[in-house]
């Protein structure tokens, strides 16, 4: 009887096999090259910049000098800060459940009919394919007080005029350019969802609610908590629609972080101070980020 | 050993090469600066300017870029078109990159002083001594861009404050032109009554229009000589009288008189305000004279209407401010950017723009109210097609200038904070949020710090200039 014994591989690769190995990697980077540059010239640089920026006095032109943690202090005590961040908080709040809400009731009902789906999904999507400034610009004339919609129904009431209702005037219009969106996505999540789970629901005597509640939501819970995640995400980065129809007043009534960083970078001549506001939501969004990983990795997803 | 490019190497290769990369851009922004030059004289400059509108932008091709092709076919002007709100941001990231155009469309005064003070701005001394721009524009008007004995700016229009007025609805109602505050409240109050804004007014579609109003009554209630005396440190914005103007012009919005109340002020597009205007339902608008421009869209055939518009001056609201007596300043500046390889072009294409006094009087009667560059003239050379009521803001503007009866428009003599602050304070004032007195305090803190920084131009003495 014969044993067949293996030969051990050599234990150091020999000089073809390494040139095979770096030509492997080189390969590698130059693929990876152009991206990388890209990345590092429009992201990481400022970035680094921003970072450096936080901690100095520069005003957005001329040189700027170090102050240490100044920005950062004065961001804590600054009212004007702790009022857009509880603006922030009412729009996450309104934009989380609004068009959530919206967008799940849409893709619902599309899913019960059989006949002109294309058509109701082509319908809610074009306030999110039309440009933001369009959109806003025709919402401003919409919501005058002396000849928008209101007025016409009788109402006197300046809805992006009033300190008490700007911030939720915009949000409504933000909310009715994204619920379509929603629900166009959430539409196609429910349709991979199986029909007999459906069927099955039904010969157990579940209702309409019932099979919403049992089936389709734990069905479509992926694409849910994603969207959650990228919603969470853009409520914190809102900005156009503000921007555009208030610049965040009357008197910072609709202000939020990012419109307020804006007017401290572009018109107080603060680009330091803005910049450490920057940083300091980058950082509200990194908590988010980790939250929404920490939640995957205990299996909130599946 | 492992070929793949793991994480770690990833992210480190990534990072050494951002901070590679970032750390010159940091030390540029400290004070380093490009290669510039002189140039040749010769060849391709850029401009960025933010002229909107077909026809506008059509016009500049033409008569003003097109014209300095014919005249200078060595040197070529690239236009580019900006929105106004836009343009300052661009144009100062651009600079601050030691990039951007040659020919640059500056904003205010005190503004184009930070640029220069950052030297983001070439000297132009040497150009104004060489082709004698001194002698061709106003003393006063050079003066407000000259630091240090180094002018750093040309001004590019003269700027004032007007009320326009449908006179078709005025001679319907019998209403004559007010001539002092009693007048213009009777006026106020009578229209408001008849379902009538008095003064069309919104910040909808520029935020900064608050400042038109402080403007006005400010040198219509405190009167120049008293913001002159605020502006040179010999008094203080939170002087009653400033509170008390604030205080007036709040009473204003409270009546409903300003646009109908502070939430419309903060809501009606402007455009719906130029067309209540025209139709009459809106009888006067407080406006710069820049709005000459767009006004005519609202009258006439354009507004589908058969009125008339025609502009008055503010009638003053106290004792102390004077008749007839007109803020002045001036609207935005062209500069040479300090890091343009072609400086000489670029100097060439100002001195044609400021220099040949025929085709300027000729812009300024095209384009009512859009091309007025501070230079002498007498009434007879404004051109005789001109639009009688843009030459009437011609002539009483160089009368005032001339009789030393003027005020100071808050966009070119207010350091940056504190104009700012003069509009971005006055909505929390007209919200309740902040009272006059609080408002004219914080405004006079930021004013005074700014001025002790020496960000204020050299002010229009209160002599004839």
């Amino acid at each position: 009887m014969t044993t067949l014994t293996a030969t051990p591989p050599a234990a150091t690769p020999g000089p073809t096999r390494r040139r095979a190995v770096w030509r492997r990697a080189l390969v590698g980077w130059a693929f990876l090259a152009p991206l990388l540059v890209l990345n590092v010239l429009v992201v990481l640089g400022p970035s680094i910049a921003t970072v450096y920026y936080s901690f100095t006095d520069w005003t957005g032109i001329g040189s700027a000098n170090l102050i240490g943690f100044d920005n950062y202090t004065r961001a804590f005590t600054d009212p004007a800060v702790h009022e857009a961040l509880l603006h922030n908080a009412i729009w996450f709040v309104l934009f989380l459940s609004v068009p959530m809400a919206l967008g799940m009731l849409g893709a619902h009902l599309i899913n019960q009919v059989r006949r002109f789906r294309m058509v109701f999904r082509t319908l809610f999507f074009i306030p999110y394919v039309t440009a933001s400034v369009i959109n806003a610009a025709i919402w401003k004339m919409l919501l005058s007080p002396n000849s928008g919609i209101a007025a016409q129904l009788g109402f006197d009431q300046a809805w992006l005029g009033d300190p008490a209702t700007s911030l939720y005037a915009v949000n409504f219009v933000v909310d009715w350019h994204w619920w379509g969106f929603l629900a166009v996505i959430f539409f196609a999540a429910m349709q991979n969802v199986d029909v007999q789970l459906y069927e099955a629901a039904k010969l157990d005597g579940a209702g309409r609610w019932q099979q919403f509640k049992s089936v389709t939501l734990p069905g479509i819970r992926p694409t849910l908590v994603f969207i959650v995640l990228m919603t969470v995400i853009w409520s914190l980065k809102a900005f156009d629609y503000i921007f555009i129809m208030t610049h965040g007043g009357p008197a910072n009534s609709s202000d939020v972080v990012s419109t307020l960083m804006y007017d401290q970078a572009f018109n107080q001549y603060s680009a330091g101070y803005a910049a450490a506001l920057g940083l300091s939501m980058t950082a509200v969004t990194g908590l988010v980020l980790a939250a929404y990983a920490w939640l995957r990795r205990k299996g909130w997803e599946e | 050993m492992t070929t793949s490019l793991s994480r770690r190497r990833f992210l480190s290769a990534a990072g050494l090469a951002g901070a590679g990369l970032a750390a010159p851009s940091l030390l540029s922004a400290c004070g380093g600066g490009a290669d510039a030059g002189k140039g040749s004289g010769k060849g391709e400059v850029s401009l960025w300017i933010d002229i909107t509108g077909d026809a506008n932008q059509k016009y500049f091709d033409e008569k003003v870029i097109g014209a300095f092709h014919a005249a200078n076919p060595d040197i070529t002007v690239k236009t580019t078109y900006y929105k106004g709100q836009d343009l300052r941001q661009q144009v100062q990231t651009a600079l601050q990159a030691r990039s951007g155009p040659d020919i640059v469309r500056g904003p205010s005064a005190t503004q184009t002083i930070a640029w220069s003070k950052a030297h983001l701005l070439a000297d132009l001394t040497p150009y104004a001594k060489q082709w004698g721009w001194n002698d061709k524009l106003a003393g006063w008007a050079v003066q407000a861009f000259t630091t240090d004995g180094k002018l750093y700016a040309l001004p590019m229009r003269v700027d004032t404050m007007l009320l326009y007025f449908n006179k078709t609805l005025f001679t319907q109602k019998g209403w004559t032109q007010p001539k002092n505050r009693a007048d213009l409240e009777a006026f106020a109050a009578d229209a408001m009554g008849q379902g009538i804004i008095p003064f069309g007014s919104s910040n909808t579609d520029w935020t900064a229009a608050g400042e038109w109003l402080m403007t006005l009554f400010w040198n219509n209630f405190a009167g120049g000589d008293a913001v002159y005396q605020a502006l040179t440190g010999k008094t203080q914005f939170s002087d009653p009288v400033f509170v008390d103007t604030v205080s007036l012009l709040k009473s204003y919005f409270d009546k409903g008189w300003i646009g109908g109340g502070a939430s419309k002020y903060f809501s009606v597009p402007a455009a719906e305000v130029g067309a209540g205007l025209g139709k009459g339902t809106v009888a006067t608008i407080p406006q710069g004279e820049w709005y000459m421009s767009n006004i005519g869209a609202f009258f006439g055939k354009a507004g589908n209407n058969t009125n008339e518009w025609d502009w008055m001056a503010m009638p003053p609201l106290s004792a102390t401010a004077k008749a007839d007596s007109y803020a002045i300043g001036i609207g935005g500046s062209f500069a040479i950017n300090q890091a343009s390889k072609n400086q000489d072009a670029a100097a060439a294409f100002l001195n044609w723009y400021y220099g040949d006094r025929t085709a300027a009087l000729q812009r300024m009667s095209d384009v009512p109210a859009t091309y007025n560059i501070p230079i002498a003239f007498k009434a007879d050379e404004i051109p005789q097609k001109t639009d009688p009521r843009a030459a009437r803001v011609l002539t009483e503007v160089d009368k005032a200038v001339g009789s030393g009866n003027y005020g100071y428009v808050t966009w070119t003599w207010w350091p940056p904070k504190s104009d700012v602050f003069v509009y971005e304070g006055l909505e929390q004032v007209l919200t309740g949020k902040i009272t006059a007195a609080e408002y004219c305090k914080q405004l006079a803190t930021t004013f005074t710090a700014e001025r002790q920084q020496g960000n204020i131009p050299q002010l229009m003495p209160r002599t004839s200039q």
